[in-house]
């Protein structure tokens, strides 16, 4: 008889399957063990943690563009000019007049205007406490800057004015916004003046051109499923670590469901943590777009606001998924009680039902119909297309992967270290490339897509900058004071020469309107034999010379020069001048000038008309300057500004680009970026992670004498062959799904090499991401790691 | 207090070693050697300094004070290219776990001593079967260490550290991890064919019944080697 003898009688517990509470009892386990977890328990959920959470700040920020766009919207439709819908205001009592006085300077546009109050209570623009009285100003906080920078010595020449306030936020655009009201006494009523009662105008809202809405879907897909494939990989950082711990847990009774369970706890908490640090990145990502400017992106932090219904679904969805994927990637662990966690069997990845998704998607795009004649639905199925062909992609790729690397042989050591690591288990290498191939076929789509609509967004203006590189044009009460900005501009430093003219109309004296109430004009310009000859093809010019001009782009001018042949008489101007055309009037045809167009009507040397005599008269002058001046194009907008605060200026260019699609062009390649670098970032810690779990076999290795270069080569090629695949696989995706997409809106393929330099994006992530795992690697293989005690 | 032993004719000496991982010394002053074909055994309790003295003496570590010869080599004044080179070429290892590489399989393991020092695949996975054969394990041939036993495993890990005929012999714990019948077959096994290899073999251990297969042994305390008074 022992004690042992004794005890109770007992049989073993039948085992039951637990209720609610004994599920979250294991989910509770599995956060104490996370938080309980030691150094490595820490680590490993504060990778998941900064992981997640970046991922989630960067769904807010993608949650808080329509709001950042609504916001930023209604902020510029308070401060147009609200002239009335019928543009006929009288003088009162609540009016004022309004001169635009944008003006461009260097790289960046200065916006505002000139403001003259008709009586005692003007409107006040938004931001703004106190009209500035005649020669002050007030202005944005980053012209202020600006203008008292050492940058700004040449801007500050043009607004030589008091600056006497500052603009609020409620009335700029952004935090980096340039804009300033200048108060004027001197500006009048006339061509380039509008006279207002009110600031802002509710313009109805044209519905976005379908193309850049397919543009938009397609960058929305590119973006953020990449963050989704990130977020998923994140939550598995450390898990093979965590899957022996939970083997030690089997061997005191936990079951498989158990361990499951306690898995998707550990994730939960580091998720949970990841959803408090995105918030936080989140958070202060906005306060930096207030106070820096990226790219010429910045936002006011309190614009960017997530939609609620979208911040609710993040804040939801990603702990779910996040404890989705955790159980998903045990299936194919078996996790056994005496330590041992051995992958399951292998069982090859099945075809069969990866590839219908991309080609449901295929299918859905070439059923959608040409771009313009896209409907609500129409959108909607190319968005479910280019969503299910991306998404398919990443679906075949570890099939590719699988089916490959299962195929490969032979080679030097690092390649079969390297190959054997692949065949073993494709999982970790497909997975990281995933997203690099989403985003790289989606930028490739993208890229083909954006050029081959180019034309649409880009046009040609027709402009010789070789001939003239800046244009200006203004009206004046006097031919006198027109004829003095063609001087001006003359004698500014660095102007080479000036292609100017005084521009007015002339009618047949004592014509009448006919029955529309129009009366028949011909087009008057006077200028120098000098710029004559850039406007018509006039061989032998004197002063005094007048020429009829033929040829114009629009056939109805020529029409008009009937009503001024030789000899006929002329009222010119408004109040009229009467002339008459010489009897030696020469015609002549029309040459393009340097901004793009063909002048018709008459050409008058100063000789033949005396300008001075003309009343309102408008000037449009083309200037031609020496580049080599630094900041010449300055020079000439102050001297223009200073001449009429109202003159249009434009640089002559080849192409001019739609600043819509300009604007979601390069919102599209800073967000690619920023998608590229959190992809990196997610690749290389999966990377280290990996080594760190192989620590003591590098060191046996080494001990065995393994050159480090072996071992380093085995880590590129490890990380190469997934990564070369996936680029085959995203360039054909890519390139497809760019063609599909030019299909739709019926453009043809330009350029079938555009992939080459996202491809070479994707290959120098690759690149950066095994050299940057180099030197942990080499850390890794130290003798140490060989010590157990 | 180390005793120093008899150099004359040794393949590997080491004098008066000192190694301090941080503040902790882990070998202080001690001292060793072994002849070709000699299999010695390096005993003392954990912690003692054992595996530290198998790591400086193969070169893997180097000691912070005390002179290792090698052939009549000095192991302090190569580079570490050419310790490496010394221990591709010259030396074996057997550590107690963890060291096939797992997604290779057994012919393949024990073929990349011989792939590293630039032998061609076929004639070093030839060579490799042979050394299977030696360990009766060559059923095993294109398994993966994760579908072996632990035993079966060891006895990989031997075919692979010797496969290079090398003329040292690190075994560092071979058997900790296996049974008794099973830790048995891998010393005969071992020692057997360093044996016929005439291989000197430095067996690191805390059993004395592993202790048993060797010919001298050296007891590590403190840091400092004292040899056994005794000769199989």
């Amino acid at each position: 008889m022992t004690l042992l003898d004794d005890r109770p009688t007992r049989t073993a517990p039948a085992p039951t399957r637990p209720g609610l509470g004994g599920r979250l009892r294991d989910l509770g386990l599995g956060i104490r063990f996370a938080v309980s977890g030691g150094r490595e328990g820490w680590i490993r959920a504060l990778l998941t943690a900064v992981g997640v959470g970046l991922g989630v700040a960067l769904l807010l920020g993608a949650a808080s563009v329509p709001t950042f766009q609504q916001e930023r919207d209604a902020r510029g439709d308070a401060r147009q000019l609200g002239v009335g819908t019928d543009d006929r205001l009288k003088p009162g009592d609540r009016t004022m007049l309004a001169v635009d006085a944008s003006s461009e300077y260097r790289d960046v546009t200065i916006g505002g205007y000139l403001l003259r109050p008709e009586g005692a209570h003007p409107p006040l623009p938004p931001g703004v406490d106190k009209l500035p009285g005649p020669g002050e100003m007030v202005v944005s906080p980053a012209l202020d800057q600006l203008l008292h920078s050492a940058e700004g010595k040449l801007l500050k020449e043009r607004y030589d004015y008091r600056t006497v306030g500052t603009i609020h936020d409620s009335g700029l655009d952004n935090p980096f916004d340039l804009y300033l009201y200048v108060g004027s006494d001197s500006i009048k009523d006339g061509t380039d003046t509008s006279r207002i009662d009110h600031f802002g105008m509710n313009y109805p809202k044209e519905p976005m051109d379908p193309v850049l809405i397919v543009l938009i879907v397609l960058a929305c897909i590119v973006l953020l499923v990449p963050v989704a494939i990130f977020i998923a990989t994140a939550v598995r950082f450390g898990g093979e670590r965590r899957d022996k711990r939970l083997a030690a847990l089997r061997l005191v009774g936990a079951d498989v469901p158990m361990t499951r369970r306690m898995a998707a706890g550990e994730t939960l908490f580091g998720t949970l943590v990841g959803l408090v640090l995105g918030v936080v990145f989140f958070l202060a990502g906005r306060q930096l777009l207030g106070v820096v400017e990226i790219w010429r992106l910045s936002a006011f932090p309190s614009d960017f606001v997530p939609v609620p219904a979208l911040a609710v679904l993040i804040l939801v969805a990603v702990p779910l998924a996040s404890v989705a994927v955790t159980v998903f990637a045990l299936r194919s662990v078996v996790i056994e009680p005496l330590g041992v966690v051995r992958s399951g069997r292998v069982r090859g990845r099945r075809l069969w039902w990866r590839l219908p998704v991309p080609v449901v998607g295929v299918a859905l795009l070439l059923a959608s119909g040409p771009g313009d004649t896209l409907g609500t639905r129409g959108v909607v199925q190319i968005s479910a297309g280019i969503a299910f062909t991306l998404i398919g992609l990443v679906l075949v790729l570890p099939w590719v992967v699988e089916a490959t690397v299962r195929r490969l042989r032979g080679g030097p050591v690092p390649w079969q270290l390297a190959v054997r690591r692949l065949q073993l288990s494709t999982d970790g290498g497909s997975r990281a490339v995933a997203g690099i191939t989403i985003a790289v076929a989606g930028g490739i789509a993208l890229q083909m897509f954006t050029v081959g609509i180019n034309d649409d967004f880009n046009k040609k203006t027709g402009q010789d900058p070789s001939r003239a590189q800046l244009g200006a044009s203004a009206g004046f009460a006097s031919g006198e004071l027109a004829e003095r900005m063609v001087t001006e501009f003359g004698a500014t430093k660095g102007v080479r020469s000036v292609i100017g003219t005084v521009d007015s109309w002339a009618s047949r004296t004592g014509a009448k309107p006919d029955a529309d109430g129009i009366l028949a004009s011909v087009s008057v310009s006077v200028g120098s034999c000098s710029t004559l000859r850039e406007l018509a093809k006039v061989d032998s010019c004197r002063d005094g010379d007048v020429f009829r001009v033929e040829g114009a782009e629009n056939a109805g001018v020529d029409d008009e020069l009937k009503i001024a042949p030789p000899g006929a008489k002329l009222d010119v101007g408004d109040p009229a001048v009467r002339w008459t055309v010489p009897a030696d009037t020469r015609t002549v045809h029309s040459r393009r000038d340097p901004g793009g167009h063909y002048f018709g009507g008459l050409l008058v040397t100063p000789g033949a008309l005396d300008v001075r005599e003309l009343g309102n008269a408008s000037t449009s002058a083309q200037v031609q300057v020496d580049q080599s001046v630094p900041d010449v194009l300055e020079y000439v907008r102050n001297t223009g500004f200073a001449i009429n605060p109202g003159m249009h200026m434009y640089v002559y260019q080849t192409t001019q680009r739609d600043s819509e699609y300009a604007s979601i062009r390069s919102g599209l390649f800073t967000a690619a970026a920023l998608t590229m670098t959190l992809i990196a970032a997610s690749m290389l810690v999966s990377q280290i992670e990996q080594l760190r779990d192989r620590r003591r076999l590098l060191s046996i290795l080494v001990a065995y004498g393994t050159r480090r270069s072996t071992l380093a080569w085995s880590v590129l090629w490890q990380t190469a062959i997934p990564v070369v695949l996936g680029m085959a696989v995203a360039v054909t995706g890519g390139l497809g799904l760019g063609w599909l997409m030019l299909r739709m809106v019926d453009k043809p393929v330009t350029d079938w090499f555009l992939f080459l330099p996202l491809a070479g994006v994707g290959g120098a992530t690759i690149a950066a991401v095994t050299l940057l795992s180099l030197p942990p690697l080499y850390r890794m293989m130290r003798p140490e790691g060989l010590r157990t005690e | 207090m180390s005793s120093t032993p008899t150099p004359a004719g040794s393949l590997l000496t080491a004098t008066g070693l000192h190694k301090a991982y941080g503040p902790t010394p882990a070998l202080d002053g001690a001292s060793f050697s072994v002849h070709p074909g000699e299999v010695v055994a390096v005993m003392g309790p954990s912690g003692s300094g054992k595996s530290t003295l198998l790591h400086c003496l193969a070169g893997i570590v180097t000691p912070d004070s005390g002179t290792i010869t090698y052939d009549g080599r000095d192991l302090a004044g190569m580079s570490d290219a050419e310790r490496s080179a010394l221990r591709r070429g010259e030396f074996g290892f057997v550590f107690q776990f963890g060291q096939l590489v797992p997604e290779l399989t057994c012919v393949e393991n024990v073929a990349l001593p011989l792939r590293l020092n630039g032998v061609k695949r076929k004639e070093a996975e030839r060579r490799a079967t042979a050394w299977l054969q030696k360990l009766e394990v060559d059923g095993l041939a294109d398994k993966r260490p994760g579908e072996m036993s632990g035993g079966q495993g060891q006895r990989v890990a031997v075919a692979r550290s010797l496969v290079t005929n090398p003329r040292v012999l690190f075994a560092d714990e071979p058997t900790g991890a296996l049974d008794s019948l099973n830790g048995e077959r891998v010393m005969e096994l071992l020692t057997e064919a360093a044996r016929g290899a005439n291989a000197a073999v430095v067996l690191v251990t805390h059993e004395a019944r592993v202790a048993a297969y060797s010919d001298r042994e050296v007891v590590v305390r403190d840091g400092r080697s004292r040899d056994m008074e005794y000769t199989r």
